[in-house]
């Protein structure tokens, strides 16, 4: 199926054309999700509602770009509204925490284990993702698309609709600041 | 020359080569259809409560309701005309009925 019959038969709800699309895109969708979410429920979580809302609204492709970048942009999109509200959510945890309401330790998703990483390197990728997490959004996003999702310059560039000497900046940027994280961090 | 905390920091750096993508999880595609399936569910219920039919019901059952409040509202002014006529609310009425007519407290 071409990706021109399979944008058709989304637009006529075809559940083949939904089938192959969820078969094609599947693995990306959730390895991006995890990457950025760094947490398997939640990256599971938002792949469903990435499937879900472009089942919905293939209609408004407009197909300036490929089916593949609109799909990573939702999925990048989505990932990082739910960092977003569940950073909102902790907020509240801790006022709540700091009024004696909640006894609950609000501890970080810092101990990550990414399940396609090299057994020798674990710790190493540990340390890394937790640090990505400390980066701006645009040079975290480039970083992750770009380690763990294995994508071109071209390809990132295309899906943060910027030019590839941005993503080129905005890599150096991110390894120089995740540089100055790693040296101030504790042996 | 480089000191060991650039080679620190260059081979955590380098962490993540050789990284294999994380596949979705098994029967992805079932769960996704039976999410679906749930949310189109409970949409068809959230838009059955605004479609135009439940709407004229539900005002046809409070147009009822009303008629039949201000029906048996309007017959109660009558029963208390009555009561009126036999025992008019005076001060020495209200008194009675407070039990404030005694002269002593200690009664």
């Amino acid at each position: 199926m071409t990706e021109k019959e399979l944008i058709i038969g989304l637009c006529n709800k075809d559940e083949t054309a939904f089938r192959e699309l969820v078969r094609l895109f599947q693995d990306k969708v959730y390895n991006t999700a995890l990457g950025l979410l760094q947490q398997d429920n939640d990256a599971e979580d938002i792949a469903q509602e990435v499937f879900i809302q472009v089942y919905r609204s293939i209609q408004s492709f407009k197909e300036n770009s490929s089916l593949s970048t609109w799909i990573y942009r939702i999925t990048i999109t989505k990932s990082l509204d739910h960092l977003r509200k569940k950073k909102r959510k902790k907020r509240f945890g801790l006022v709540k925490h700091l009024f004696g309401e909640n006894n609950e330790p609000l501890i970080d998703q810092a101990d990550f284990n990414h399940p396609g990483i090299l057994r020798e390197r674990k710790e190493d990728a540990q340390i890394l993702f937790g640090l990505v997490n400390g980066l701006p959004k645009n040079q975290r996003t480039a970083f992750l698309l770009n380690k763990v999702e294995e994508l071109s310059y071209r390809e990132i560039a295309s899906i943060l609709n910027t030019t590839e000497q941005a993503v080129d900046s905005l890599l150096q940027r991110a390894k120089q600041n995740l540089r100055k994280k790693i040296n101030k961090f504790p042996r | 020359m480089r000191n060991k905390a650039d080679n620190r920091s260059d081979h955590i750096l380098t962490g993540l080569d050789g990284l294999h993508k994380a596949a979705a999880p098994d029967f992805f595609y079932t769960r996704l259809i039976a999410r679906m399936q749930k949310e189109s569910l409970s949409e068809k219920r959230a838009f059955f409560i605004f479609s135009p039919a439940f709407i004229t019901v539900s005002l046809f059952i409070l147009f009822v309701l009303n008629i039949v409040s201000i029906s048996r509202f309007d017959k109660r002014p009558e029963m208390n005309d009555t009561l009126h006529i036999e025992k008019p609310a005076t001060i020495e009425t209200f008194a009675e009925a407070y039990e404030l007519m005694s002269a002593s407290v200690y009664e």
